[in-house]
This record gives C-alpha cells, structure tokens and sequence, in this order.
C-alpha cells in the first residue's frame, strides 16, 4: 500500500540531492487508431521545478500529461517516476501492461488536477478530501477529517467544507480539487488546463494557490493557456505543435526571443486577443 | 348497481390475495434488484469475462416472458430435480426475470456517471474496488431511481401471471369470486384498484426518495475553533 | 427440446402464427389510436384531457392479465359474444393504446415547437403540420421506445392462453401434457419467442441506422 512519505528511501533522498528527476520520459509516442498524437516526446520534471507546457489545441498537450499519469497508455518510448517504470512491467522479455496495484505503487508520488475538477457530487468538500485518507492511508474519519480541514485551509476554503460541490462556484470546486490532490503529499502535482473551464473572475483565485504552492517549493506540470502565469510562475516552458515539442526554455527567452515560427504565430494570435 | 355488499363478503379471499400478491411481489423484486446489481457490477469489472454472459442473460429475460419462465420452474423443474412450491417458484420467476431488466439499468446508471471522476480516484491511488463501492455505486443508485421505480411497477404488474401457475394471489382469487359469484364488475374493479394502489404507493416511494437523495443542504461540519472548547 | 421442435413443429409454427396476428394487429390499431390519444392527451381543452388521462391511468396501472380476464368476462354480460381471439385483440389493442400514447406524446413534445409555428405561419394548416411536419420526425424518434413495446406486446400475447386462445402457449401446453416433457417443451417455446425478438430488434436497428440523420437537434 502507497505511503504518503516516501522520503525516507536512500534512493529517492539522493536523488534529490543530486538534482535528479522525479519525472523522466523518453521518446513518448501515442497514437489513436491513424491519428498520431505524440511523437517521440522526451520530457523531464526536476525537484521542485515548475514547467508549463503550451501550445494551440490538439497539440497534444493534454494527452501528453494524461500519459505521464498513464491515464492514457502510451504506444512508444518510457516513463519513470522516480525511477520506476510507469504503466509496463517486462515479463519474459515483453513488455505488458502492469496490473492496477502496480500502477498505484509507482504512480503515488503524483498528484493530478483536472479541467473538469472531477469532485464526486454526493460527497461534501471536506468529504472529497479525505475519502483518499481514509480509502488508501487507512486513516480513521476523524483523523481524516483533520487532515482535510487543514488542507481546505490551506486553498482558503474552510468554511465550505459541510457544503456539496453543487453549491460552490468553479473556483471553489477547482481549489478543493487541489486540496483533494494535496491532501495525499504528493512530491509532484500535474494540472491539466485548470482554469481553462472557469469564468475569468473566477480564474485569479485558482492561479493564487497554485502560485504559493510553486512558492513552497512543490513540483509541478502546468498544461495551460495562461502566459501571464507561465511567464512569471515557470522555470521552464515547452511549447508543443502536432504533437511534438518544438521550443523549451526559460520562460524569457521563449516569449520574447521564439526561435521557431510557430511558435512566434502562436504567440502574436495570442497577443491579438489579450491586452498584455 | 355495484355491489359493495358482495366485497365485503368476499373480503377474506380478497385480503388472502393481496397478503399474497404483496409478499411475492415484495421478496421477488428484492431478488432482482440485488441479483441486477451483482450482475452489472460483473459486467463493470471485468468486462472481457462478464460482457457476454450477462449481455446474453439480459437478452434472454428480454426476449421470452416471463410466462413461460414461471411455466420452466413451475411445471419443467421437476424434470431437472427442482421442487418447488407455486409461490417459490413465483419469486424466483420475478427474481430471475427482473434482474435482467436491472442489470440494464444499472449499466445505464454507471454509463451516466462522468468518466472523469474516476480518473481523479485513480491518481489519488484509490483501488478499482474501491471506487467501485465508494464512488460509483452510491452515485449509479441515486441515478437510477426513476427508471428503476417504473421497472418494480412493471414487475408488480408481472406478478399477476403467477395466479396461472395456482398461487392465491389478488388475480386468481379475483377469478374465484368471479366463478362463485357470477359478478364480474366488483370483484375485478376491486382487485384493479388495489393493484393501481400498490403501484401508486411505489410511485411515491421513488418520487420522495429521489428528493431525498439530492443533495442540497450542507452538512454541518466541526470547524477548527469548535474541537478547543470540546476539550475545555 | 428439439426433438419436440422437429416432432411437432407444425403446431407450433400454427401458435406461433396465431401469436403473431394477434400482436401484430394489437400493434397496429394500437398505432394509429395511440396517436390519436396522443394528441388528446395534448388538447387544449380539458374535457378531452381529462377523459384521456384517465384511459391512459388505468390501462397503463393495472396488470394486463387483469385487463383480458376483466373483458373476456365482461363482454358476455353485456351481451356481446366475441370469438375469444377477438377479445384478445380487443384487449392487447386498449392495453398498448395506452403505452403507446405516452411513447408518442413523449416523442411529439421533441419537436421544437418553432417548427409548427413557421408552418403554420406559412400557411399550412394545423392538420397538414402534423401529418407532413410533426409525424415523420416523430415516427423517427419513437422507434426504440415502440421497438420495446412491440416486444412487450408479443410477450403479453403468451397470456392470452388463458383466455382460451390457441396461440404459441397454448400449444405448448398441449404439447407438454401429452408428452410428459415440459422442461423440453417450454424451452423450446422459449427459444421460438427469443428468435422473433431478437429478429424484431435486429431489424429495428437496421431501421434506425437507415433513418439517423434528419432529426431536429436542437
């Protein structure tokens, strides 16, 4: 059974120390039937780095994170989260699909927000956060409760946490998707267009927290089309077209000096359509 | 013209029947729910061992009726060592027969539910099992309500079949004041009526269960300031 | 079992044949007064409303073997003598009248109702909207729920043994008693019930893939 604190491995402690990454993907290819939607990504998550990860829609951005989380199987090419192999297992010199619990065990460092938050509807706020507690930790309800009320604090929202996610505005629903997330101590968090379904007042709130997680020093991997928080929150930012990554860097280099065309396209579209 | 004289006469034949109908109708329809779910949630499972034979078990209880069910386990049990009394053999019929059409609505109800929250167990670690009992069964019950409400009307009204295979129940002693009484008006229009009341009551059951089971009052939850004066 | 279908297939091709006619023209006359419910069920004056309703409660709430024992006995004493098959008939086309009207009100109440308005304000009047405008659509959405209920109706056809009518069960329970086979006999009258329904569905989602497209979307 996953444990929340994994630090207490050598391997994964020096890792750390060393710089090594907690996420490492190596020629990632995926396809849908005819349609090839990655081809030969390679993609790396450092301790504690923030990478934002741009591009116009059916880039494959999305289905890019969702493989990193191997909610898509990916075709081609390896993941590893700290150092195990995501998803496959090699038996007999084949490769083939892991079984569940496997997936969990090496999965478990990872944490993931979705466009769409996914609250379950007959659970409270404060509920939603500790079901994972209670399920996979074996926390009692109450010990659960405890912790997911001090997350709930953490994004801001205690005081909704009797309530159902059908009463909270998007912003709400989305911050307790983060709590939810955070809840397990995840040592990486991947967001998939967070704020791409909330009405623009509501964006401001959701990008706060994720800004003052950045701060506290959490990994993570921002699938969105927000520059203005990728420009100051980013240490790194790649931008992908047709299913490949064409430009990765600092987020000042990438936006003011683009190297490639497309991304220079992508960039004045955007510029057209927002006062920066 | 309508004699209630003669009901009250007949009455004890009339409530022996609905005792009957009710009972049967009652265990019959509690078998086809829980054996509907177990079904289904199979089918959820594993959908590469289960798919086909409970998509085969589905279609069989929607192709023939339940008629010639109740005649197989009634009259052709014998013929395989299977025993049984008339009003057993009615609430297996409704039973066996009813689960196929749950295990449908059931599918449907799991079909509703956003794929997307699922997801979000997974990542969390949450096992497959489960989410199963956590996550989508609770949700998958509170979205079948109505199409599951109409299904045990349908099956009450099915229960009227088992007056063929000799059970006392509302229709068939309906005919027995029928035969001794040579009116036909009361005794029917009674038993109608009583049927329409049960399935007027069932109705209601799922209207008000439906209300409840929507989610609109928060719960009231202890906040951080409240657990300092718990322990003064 | 199919030693009973091969020894005594003529008979039961006979009940089967009895079985179909009478669904078959239940569900016919059950169509075109369906609709005609429908549309009462959707007047605007209550006094056609009401009456509807009330048709539709008691059809649709109480059991359909209660519904053929109820005529079968009733019509003799008011003095009407029917052959039990048409009593049958008579029975099964009030019972889905009533189902079939609420599939058809159901499927009416789909059409946006800007459709009718810009027939009507082309001049075409209220009848012509539902022959040429409304019912074609409708007939295209309700053809799953009806698909159900013409299985529904041949499955209820089984009880109209009871009323002494020598259709598909009838003959199987002939046959069964002077076998002394019933497990063989009512399997093999299960399996002849499953094949029509199981054709009736194919055909059915043949006629909806042919019909799909065309429908209003909005």
């Amino acid at each position: 059974m996953p444990t929340a604190d994994t630090t207490t491995t050598p391997t994964a402690a020096t890792r750390r120390t060393r710089g090594e990454a907690i996420v490492e993907a190596r020629g990632i290819g995926k396809s849908f039937g005819e349609l090839e939607v990655l081809s030969d990504i390679d993609f790396r998550l450092a301790p504690s780095e923030v990478v934002c990860v741009i591009g116009p829609s059916g880039s494959g951005k999305s289905t890019l994170l969702r493989c990193l989380a191997f909610l898509e199987p990916y075709d081609h090419g390896s993941v590893h989260i700290d150092g195990q192999l995501l998803g496959y297992e090699e038996r007999g010199g084949m490769r083939v699909r892991a079984r569940e619990s496997r997936i969990d065990a090496v999965r478990a460092p990872v944490g993931m927000v979705f466009q769409h938050f996914h609250l379950w509807p007959h659970r409270t706020a404060l509920e939603n956060v500790s079901e994972a507690l209670r399920l996979v930790n074996g926390l009692s309800r109450r010990d659960a409760e405890a912790e997911g009320m001090a997350m709930l604090e953490r994004v801001g929202l205690a005081e909704r946490a009797g309530h159902f996610p059908e009463s909270l505005s998007g912003g709400q629903k989305q911050r307790v998707a983060i709590a939810r997330a955070l809840a397990m101590q995840p040592r990486v968090m991947f967001f998939d267009e967070p704020t791409s379904a909330l009405d623009p007042e509501l964006v401001g709130e959701v990008l706060d927290v994720m800004k003052q997680l950045a701060h506290d020093g959490m990994t993570m991997a921002i699938v969105t089309h927000e520059m203005g928080f990728a420009a100051k929150v980013a240490d790194r930012v790649v931008f992908m077209d047709q299913g490949r990554i064409v430009e990765s860097g600092p987020p000042e280099t990438l936006f003011r000096t683009p190297r490639s065309e497309r991304l220079q396209q992508f960039l004045n579209t955007w510029r057209e359509r927002h006062i920066d | 013209m309508f004699d209630l004289a003669l009901l009250w006469e007949t009455r004890e034949l009339i409530l022996q029947g609905l005792w009957n109908t009710v009972w049967i109708c009652f265990l019959g329809c509690l078998v086809a729910l829980s054996l509907g779910l177990v079904l289904a949630a199979l089918r959820l499972s594993s959908p590469r061992l289960f798919g086909y034979p409970v998509a085969c078990y589905v279609e069989l209880c929607r192709g023939t009726p339940l008629l010639v069910l109740l005649f197989l386990l009634y009259y052709g049990g014998p013929g395989i060592g299977l025993r049984l009394d008339a009003e057993i053999a009615g609430v297996t019929g409704i039973g066996l027969y009813g689960a196929g059409y749950f295990a449908e609505i059931y599918r449907g109800g799991f079909k509703s539910i956003p794929k997307g929250q699922l997801e979000a167990a997974r990542m969390l670690g949450i096992s497959p099992w489960h989410a199963l009992i956590r996550i989508q069964i609770p949700q998958m019950l509170r979205l079948i309500v109505p199409p599951g409400t109409n299904q045990l009307i349908i099956l009450v009204k099915e229960s009227a079949l088992i007056s063929i295979i000799s059970v006392d129940d509302l229709t068939k002693n309906a005919t027995t004041i029928v035969n001794q009484t040579f009116n036909v008006i009361e005794p029917y229009l009674a038993v109608a009526l009583l049927y329409w009341m049960i399935i007027e009551l069932i109705a209601r059951g799922g209207y008000a269960l439906e209300k409840r089971l929507a989610n609109r009052q928060p719960r009231h939850v202890a906040q951080p300031g409240d657990t300092a004066h718990a322990h003064g | 079992m199919f030693e009973i279908l091969l020894n005594h297939y003529p008979v039961l091709i006979k009940g089967l044949t009895t079985t179909l006619v009478v669904s078959l023209s239940a569900i016919a006359l059950g169509l075109v007064f369906g609709v005609l419910l429908a549309f009462g069920l959707t007047s605007r004056h209550r006094w056609v409303r009401w009456p509807c309703g009330l048709y539709r409660s008691f059809w649709r709430g109480t059991p359909i073997l209660l519904q053929l024992l109820l005529v079968f006995y009733l019509l003799p004493e008011v003095g009407i003598e029917v052959a039990p098959i048409t009593a049958a008939i008579l029975t099964l086309t009030l019972n889905t009248t009533a189902f079939q009207s609420e599939i058809f009100r159901s499927g009416i109440a789909h059409i946006p109702a800007g459709q009718i308005e810009a027939a009507r304000m082309a001049g075409i009047s209220a009848w012509q909207t539902r022959r040429r405008i409304v019912m074609p659509q409708v007939l295209r959405l309700t053809l799953p729920p009806l698909t159900n209920e013409i299985i529904t109706i041949l499955k209820n056809s089984s009880l109209i043994s009871v009323i002494a009518v020598t259709e598909l069960m009838r003959v199987s329970e002939q046959i069964a008693s002077r076998t002394f086979q019933p497990l063989e006999t009512y399997l093999a009258a299960a399996l002849l019930y499953l094949a029509v329904n199981l054709l009736l569905a194919r055909i059915s989602a043949h006629l909806e893939r042919r019909m799909a497209g065309g429908l209003a979307t909005e």
